[in-house]
């Protein structure tokens, strides 16, 4: 199943946030979306797993719209992982993950072997398995998403929405559960920060500023330099990663793209002490550069 | 250096070793047990006070009055069935509802220091039911139904009330809601006793008492039908909603893809507590820290999955009520303990611990 997305807009916290956008997450690949802060990322996501009403505009599951679902059918089609971290409520390791049976269950309904089965194998393949009886707030970051995406496994959904998955999470529990998107070759659309992780993990980018989609494609070619400097307004150059190949997104950390350019002509180790390459850019003289 | 490095490696994968910690308590043995428990209190309650009566004599009692025989005469009859078996139900039922009340309190505010005394709500009930009486609009209505849609009306307007004060930005902050409701109950409580004095009821004292610090000495049969229909309903329409009760506490986006409408849930567990606790306060005014202490207690048990936590909770209130209850007739020969009396002094400790415990950490 895919989803597509269609002239989408939508008003929170009473202004405008979506305006406009159109996109296509394609069956079995990873749809990332990327965009600065304020852009729309989440409440685009959060439409797609029906927490938002579009203002106009449809949210297509494989040409049907969302909202013509119940919320309970619609859930047994899109998994969600927001960002939201829950109260402390004492819900162990493995409650949780049962909660992605929720859309499937009637009212008094215990689990059945079904559940129970697909709780452990949604538990197994995100290496938890031996965390069941752990309470969830007790779990370091890392741990916590394993577990939130099990959640979302066990709900056999078709299609994943994942939004900022790799918030907070040091670099290896980043790159372990990117892996783990990659393995499942789901439907995925997941909004992302981190460019280069983009690069490397989705099949497809989506570009968003202010609310609408203003480039769409293989990551190399809607990673272009121009774009970085005009959507995220930073200077940048694209190289090839010397590991993997992946297109690797190179910033200037040293000053934002519209920054007057200060930068000395002749390249670096021609004699020149390394502080003179920040010398007057914005850094000020009494930065050290050790 | 290195050596650092490989013993914390060692620390970081000790944990895949570590065998499962689960609840060593299931739910099914537990509730039995606290049945049982209930069971054997109420006897306890009945069978003690000022006149002992051996617990086969409250039993044959019981079961003459349920086959509908004629009491034998000479027998403690009209003590066990006209004074005490109404008292024991009520502290269960009261019990219950408030256990109940405070699991669903919780997750509605997704709070656990949510609790319908500490948030006002008791006293806004309180407020709304002497203010009946007050009026006279409680007093001539059948079954104190006239009481329990006064104490509804202001458990739902204190509720709304605290709600809006302490919402912001979609959350609410544990101090700020707490804060909020104890300033809020405050003040309301002032009120009552005002109003109580004013009426000039020749029990003063013991009405103010009553309101505001809750008592079930004034069970009787009639009494017990509006918690009998509210509390069991309420147990039911919470229980067919657990797992929607769990998806709401992690969240409302966890809630709205797990196919919960958390909006229409919330409204529904908004009016659901108020109209609970205004029954419960008509029936036996403002008692405190039973709807905060239960439900934890409870999950230190059996987790804080709702399909198991609710009726738990349920059974678990109701047996400590009545084990308060007993210790409130007893304690003292000369004259009884308010019950919130002894809540207090169980729960003010109890809220210290969970304060230092979910605020001290800093979180």
């Amino acid at each position: 199943m895919r989803i597509g997305i269609e002239d989408l807009h939508v008003a929170y916290a009473g202004r405008t946030v979506v305006a406009g956008a159109h996109l296509v997450a394609a069956e079995g690949e990873i749809t990332g979306l990327v965009g600065p802060n304020g852009s729309g990322k989440s409440t685009l996501l959060r439409t797609v797993y029906r927490h938002l009403k579009p203002a106009s505009g449809r949210v297509l599951l494989s040409g049907t719209d969302l909202r013509r679902l119940s919320p309970a059918e619609a859930a047994r089609h899109v998994a969600a992982l927001p960002q939201e971290r829950g109260g402390d409520f004492e819900l162990t390791v493995r409650e949780v993950v049962a909660m992605g049976r929720t859309p499937y269950k009637r009212a008094f309904a215990g689990e059945d072997a079904t559940d129970r089965d697909l709780v452990a194998r949604a538990l197994a393949d995100v290496g938890m398995e031996r965390h069941t009886g752990r309470r969830f707030t007790e779990l370091s970051g890392g741990e916590r998403q394993r577990v939130l995406l099990a959640r979302a496994f066990a709900q056999q959904p078709d299609v994943l929405v994942l939004d900022e998955p790799t918030n907070h999470l040091d670099i290896r529990h980043q790159v372990e559960l990117l892996a783990l998107l990659r393995a499942q070759r789901r439907t995925t659309l997941v909004s992302l920060h981190d460019l280069n992780a983009a690069a490397s993990v989705c099949d497809r980018l989506h570009v968003l500023h202010d609310g609408q989609v203003v480039a769409s494609g293989p990551p190399r070619d809607v990673l272009q330099p121009a774009l970085l400097a005009e959507v995220f307004g930073v200077r940048a150059t694209v190289v090839d990663h010397p590991l993997t190949g992946d297109p690797l997104i190179a910033f200037d950390h040293r000053a934002p793209a519209d920054a007057p350019d200060v930068r000395p002509v002749e390249p670096a180790g021609a004699g020149i002490p390394m502080s003179a390459l920040s010398g007057g850019s914005g850094a000020g003289p009494g930065r050290s550069r050790r | 250096m290195i050596d650092t490095l490989v013993r914390r490696k060692g620390t970081e994968e000790r944990h895949p070793e570590e065998p499962a910690r689960t609840r060593s308590v299931p739910a099914g043995p537990l509730a039995s047990a606290l049945a049982l428990a209930l069971l054997v209190a109420l006897t306890a309650a009945v069978s003690w006070g000022s006149t002992s009566i051996p617990a086969g004599e409250v039993w044959n009692v019981v079961w003459r009055r349920l086959c509908g025989e004629p009491p034998r005469p000479g027998t403690n009859d009209l003590i066990v069935w006209q004074l005490r078996v109404p008292r024991a139900l009520l502290a269960a039922l009261v019990g219950a509802g408030l256990g109940l009340v405070g699991t669903a309190m919780q997750a509605l505010v997704r709070n656990p220091l949510a609790d319908p005394y500490f948030l006002g709500i008791s006293n806004g009930a309180s407020l709304g039911a002497v203010a009946a009486i007050v009026l006279g609009l409680g007093t001539g209505g059948a079954l104190g139904l006239g009481l329990s849609g006064a104490a509804f009306v202001g458990a739902l307007a204190t509720f709304a009330l605290v709600w809006t004060v302490a919402r912001r930005r979609g959350g609410f902050a544990p101090l700020r809601l707490v804060l909020a409701g104890v300033a809020i109950g405050q003040f309301l409580s002032g009120f009552t006793s005002y109003l109580v004095l004013q009426a000039g009821d020749e029990q003063q004292t013991h009405s103010v008492l009553f309101w505001l610090m809750g008592s079930l000495s004034g069970a009787s049969w009639p009494l017990l039908a509006a918690p009998a229909v509210a509390v069991p309903v309420t147990l039911l329409w919470l229980q067919a909603r657990a797992r929607a009760l769990n998806a709401l506490i992690m969240g409302d986006e966890t809630a709205a893809g797990l196919g919960v409408d958390a909006i229409r849930l919330r409204r529904e567990l908004f009016t659901l507590t108020s109209l609970l606790t205004g029954v419960l306060v008509a029936v036996s005014g403002a008692i405190a820290f039973v709807a905060l202490m239960v439900p934890h207690a409870c999950r230190l048990v059996v987790g804080g999955d709702h399909r198991r936590l609710l009726p738990v909770s349920a059974l678990f209130g109701a047996l400590l009520l009545v084990v308060v209850d007993i210790v409130c007739r007893t304690a003292m020969e000369t004259q009884e303990l308010p019950v919130g009396v002894v809540t207090s002094l169980i729960g003010a400790p109890a809220l210290l611990y969970l304060l230092d415990r979910r605020l001290g950490s800093g979180s």
